[in-house]
């Protein structure tokens, strides 16, 4: 006879046994499969069930393989290159929140009326300047931008948060061939929409003198140089101040000083870019030096504050290649502008389509789950704290950073986490969809890597090998993260 | 909570009996077989005409219905196939590249019920062989041939006040021709709106083009890649000359600018037709949309230009036997209906692509189809390319085509984005097919005993060609350099008049 205890333990069980035998026969079972295949010279080819090739265990010999294997080191760096988005991914979606979070339920119907009519202008405005000739999906674009307008101002906060997440519950293949219409070089509205832009450019830059235009493009090196410099101070100065460790400090100097070494090759004449690179290593010397003389004033592990420096090092060092990009462009500009401005053919060439595709993604992320979390979040950050905050004469600005964004730092390091999760596993469908892994392979990503050493070449083996490469890869991050980037979650 | 369970566990197990009873397989007297090939219409027809062979021809169960009964898996076998078939899962009848399938062992031998039912290769294109057989057995049957070429909208030329194409073109000519008709197409200071032709980078025009200048993507025993050949690098030269200096091609970008794609080349068809290409490369199987507009144009036919040896690709839609099917014997019916009248029949008047058998293309109804006088200086050019100048894609035991075909992809794409000369990406092509080789080999020690020998073999063809002499045919295994040789006089075709 079964004991009350047992029998419910049984019941229990087989309530769960449905899910627990098909979580160890479909997810665990294939995992476990897949790390053996790792150690394997699996072959689809050589190794199936009419094949009498005998199966080997190759070891780690997979993954040495991948260490020498060039396509995997550009993959890597394609797929590092669509995280770039991230963070701003990230931005848009707090900013996306916030905005959605407003009650915009008040009775103010003429400000309604009068926000629904702007953009109704805005939209006709757009149509005039695109004119009559304008292609069919010009005119779609624009008329679905009017009626969001209409609809939020009319039906409120339901209507907009319904549309900021459209991105996320509509099929993927769909938007990615919507994308590659808005992407049309000749008929897409983007293209459409920059053409106008560029000829003022055209304009205005036949206009300027030479040594000016150029003149901005040394502007934009001075402010490079002036960020690295900053980068630095700040640095030094956690340094001092025992929040940063000796080993952190390096490795986030490292980050932040690419820039100037990269504009030793990349700017737009041997002489900048030795004036940058000079510039930054003389700074580097009076920092470290002034470190050497003063002194810390408190100690700290070496690894203390890795997080942030890293952080800090990481959002400058975009922010300085940013400026020598631009000031290569501007540099350029004046003969460019002589020859006539296109706007790019943004899946086909090689130089853009990685950033069309980065693009397209961030606009995917921007309504997405994220968004969802911050607006949880927002909900869950207690109204005294803002009270407080305006009875000490916060503006909205250090509202924000003084309550809001600490208060939402455990949902910021979660979306971190999974973001950078989901990037170094994604990309493989909008790559599929949109270019194939093109033009010459700088939109293939691992996972599309993965895919096509195990279907196209049929080494499975291989593939598993990359696909535990990557895990380790996503391990490694999150463990990074977990020990380095909740430092404010904790607090 | 417990009997809701109980409930809900029994729903389910009596939804899975009653899914499991009302499966098509169960609702058939006679045992199912299914065929993957494309979503295309007419396979309805042809499954019906199936059955009705299999009646006239006395494959019927003693109750006189067919013995077999076919259905359609219309989505196309390609990769999916390959994981269904080693998984044990795959359809009985599979449209597939058939040294790719073989390779990995995933079909069934049909030589002997070839020579039983006629369907040998002697019913079909002679060129054909490498594409339907591996090491002399057979494994296949085409659904239907094509020998893609540069499709003429006659009327385009006629505006323009210039001759259509010749049928067989040199590179100069081509570009003479293409220059001219730029020229005359496009309002000088304006956004180009009519190229000459649209998509140069096709695949098999690439192909033609390196095999026009003597390289192959192998060496003569598949041994090795050739594409460090110069013929590749000129080929990939030109390709960039016509699109980004003589803007007689369409670029990629300028292509997918014009048109949104869609099943048999969607809009760019309507573009051939309204005139913006002059030419179009695609198969036989264009005229299936073609005769779908209200004025279709008057169309020929020109092969692709070539450098110093004419030739042209030839492909299949293949249909081949699962190894693991269930029902291979009566599967391999449906490859002696695909040499059947009735359905060589069926291709010629649907038009998609040539008929398996050369002899049909010899009929009026193939030739000048009386509905469709737009079409009768295009029929002739195809077939009679398909049996003097078409060539099989060269196909290595060592290395899959997808690969080879990434590594193509890639070097064309750097050299179109100037990222590299066509000498460098040609050589970078080579040296990642020849370590693809070299992993294969290390993986399989059959494969490797193969390689020994047609490498020893390659030994003997690179000294008889050091020395002048000429090679015996039967040792060299690339089709194309089987034609290439003959065109040179470098090959003989028995090893007795060697020595």
């Amino acid at each position: 006879m079964l004991t009350k205890q047992r029998r419910d333990l049984l019941v229990g069980l087989a309530f769960l046994a449905p899910n627990i035998l098909g979580f160890l026969t479909f997810t665990l079972g294939p995992l476990v499969f897949s790390l053996f295949l790792a150690f394997t010279n699996w072959d689809l080819r050589l190794h199936n069930m009419f094949k009498d090739e005998a199966l080997e265990i190759v070891f780690f010999e997979n993954f040495t393989r991948l260490f020498d294997d060039p396509d995997f080191w550009k993959y890597l760096g394609n797929t590092l290159f669509l995280m770039l988005a991230i963070p701003f991914s990230i931005a848009g979606s707090l900013f996306a929140a916030m905005l959605l979070s407003k009650d915009m339920r008040g009775n103010d119907w003429v400000w309604k009326r009068l926000i629904a009519a702007a953009g109704l202008i805005f939209g006709v405005g757009c149509l005039v300047l695109v004119g009559a000739d304008a292609s069919a999906i010009v005119v779609l674009v624009i008329g679905l931008a009017g009626l969001i307008l209409v609809g939020g101002t009319l039906g409120g906060t339901t209507v907009y948060r319904t549309l900021f997440f459209m991105p996320h519950f509509t099929s993927g293949v769909a938007t990615f061939i919507l994308w590659k219409k808005l992407y049309n070089p000749s008929t897409g509205p983007i293209s459409n929409s920059l053409r106008p832009l560029l000829e003022s450019v055209e304009g205005t830059v036949a206009g300027l003198p030479v040594a000016g235009v150029q003149g901005a493009a040394w502007f934009c090196l001075l402010l490079l140089t002036g960020l690295f410099a900053l980068g630095l101070v700040k640095l030094k100065a956690a340094w001092q101040d025992g929040e940063l460790g000796w080993l952190a400090f390096l490795l986030s100097v490292g980050f932040l000083g690419l820039p100037p070494l990269a504009a030793l090759a990349w700017s737009f004449d041997g002489l900048s870019g030795g004036l940058v690179a000079g510039t930054g290593l003389a700074v580097l010397g009076v920092v470290v030096g002034s470190m050497v003389v003063r002194g810390r004033d408190y100690p700290c592990r070496s690894d203390e504050g890795l997080g942030s420096g890293l952080m800090l090092g990481g959002l400058l060092m975009v922010a300085q290649f940013t400026c020598l990009g631009l000031g290569n462009v501007l540099f350029g500009l004046p003969g460019l502008a002589a020859a006539g401005l296109e706007p790019p053919e943004w899946l086909t060439q090689y130089n853009w389509a990685k950033p069309s595709i980065m693009f397209m993604g961030l606009w995917a992320a921007i309504g997405s789950n994220n968004m969802l979390l911050y607006l949880a979040g927002l909900t869950g950050i207690p109204g005294e704290l803002y009270e407080a905050a305006d009875i000490d004469g916060a503006s909205p600005f250090q509202r924000f950073w003084y309550v809001t964004w600490p208060q939402l730092a455990p949902v910021t390091f979660f979306i971190v986490i999974m973001s950078v999760i989901g990037g170094l596993q994604g990309g493989f469908e909008m790559a599929r969809v949109m270019t194939e892994g093109g033009p010459a392979g700088s939109t293939t990503t691992l996972s599309y890597f993965v895919y096509n050493e195990g279907f196209s070449t049929g080494r499975l083996g291989y593939a598993a090998g990359i696909s535990w490469a990557m895990f380790a890869l996503v391990f490694a991050v999150t463990l990074f993260n977990w020990k380095f980037g909740n430092r404010q979650v904790n607090d | 909570m417990k009997r809701l369970f109980l409930v809900c566990f029994l729903l389910l197990t009596l939804a899975g009996i009653a899914t499991w009873l009302t499966e098509p397989d169960m609702g058939s007297e006679v045992p199912v077989i299914y065929w993957a090939t494309d979503p295309n219409p007419a396979r309805i027809e042809q499954v019906a005409q199936f059955h009705q062979w299999l009646v006239q021809n006395g494959h019927t169960t003693p109750e006189g219905k067919p013995v077999v009964e076919l259905r359609l898996e219309t989505v196309s076998a390609d990769r999916k196939g390959v994981i269904q078939g080693v998984s044990g899962v795959a359809a009985d009848i599979m449209d597939c590249s058939i040294p790719w399938y073989q390779s990995i062992g995933l079909l069934a031998d049909v030589t002997d019920e070839a020579k039983r039912y006629g369907f040998g290769i002697d019913q079909t294109y002679s060129a054909l062989e490498p594409l339907l057989t591996v090491e002399g057995r057979q494994y296949g049957f085409p659904c239907n041939v094509n020998v893609m070429g540069l499709w003429v909208n006659v009327e385009t030329f006629d505006r323009l006040g210039l001759e259509p194409p010749p049928a067989q073109w040199d590179f100069e000519t081509f570009e003479e021709i293409g220059k001219e008709f730029v020229r005359r197409a496009n309002k000088p200071g304006e956004r180009q709106t009519v190229f000459f032709l649209n998509n140069i980078q096709h695949a098999y025009m690439i192909r033609a083009l390196h095999r026009s200048l003597g390289a192959s993507e192998f060496n003569e025993t598949m041994t090795k890649s050739d594409l460090d050949h110069p013929g590749y690098a000129g080929a990939l030269a030109k390709i960039h000359q016509w699109t980004y200096v003589d803007h007689i091609a369409a670029s990629a970008a300028e292509e997918s600018a014009f048109a949104a794609e869609s099943g048999y080349s969607g809009a760019g068809l309507a573009l051939f037709n309204r005139g913006n290409y002059g030419m179009y490369v695609i198969g036989r199987w264009c005229l299936i949309r073609l005769r779908q507009f209200d004025e279709p144009p008057r169309v020929s036919v020109s092969h692709f230009p070539y450098g110093e040896f004419p030739n042209a690709i030839i492909g299949t839609r293949a249909a081949a036997v699962y190894a693991g099917s269930k029902h291979v014997e009566k599967a391999k019916l449906f490859l002696a209906y695909l040499a059947s009248q009735a359905y060589n029949d069926q291709i010629v008047t649907s038009a998609d692509a040539l008929p398996p058998n050369p002899a049909y293309t010899q009929t009026e109804t193939y030739l000048r189809p009386a509905q469709y006088p737009n079409e009768w200086g295009a029929h002739q050019v195809p077939a009679t390319g398909a049996e003097t100048i078409a060539i099989a894609s060269s196909a290595s035991p060592f290395v899959p085509a997808a690969t080879v075909d990434r590594y193509k992809k890639m070097a064309l794409d750097k050299v179109m984005a100037n990222i590299v000369t066509p000498q460098e990406a040609a050589a970078e092509a080579a040296q990642r097919i020849d370590a693809e080789i070299e992993l294969t080999l290390k993986d399989s020690p059959s494969l490797r005993r193969k390689y020994g020998e047609l490498i020893a073999l390659q030994e003997k063809i690179d000294q008889y060609r050091q020395e002048g002499r000429k090679v015996p045919l039967e040792w060299i295994k690339n089709p194309f350099h089987r034609r290439y040789y003959i065109h040179q006089g470098w090959a003989v075709e028995e090893t007795a008049d060697v020595d």
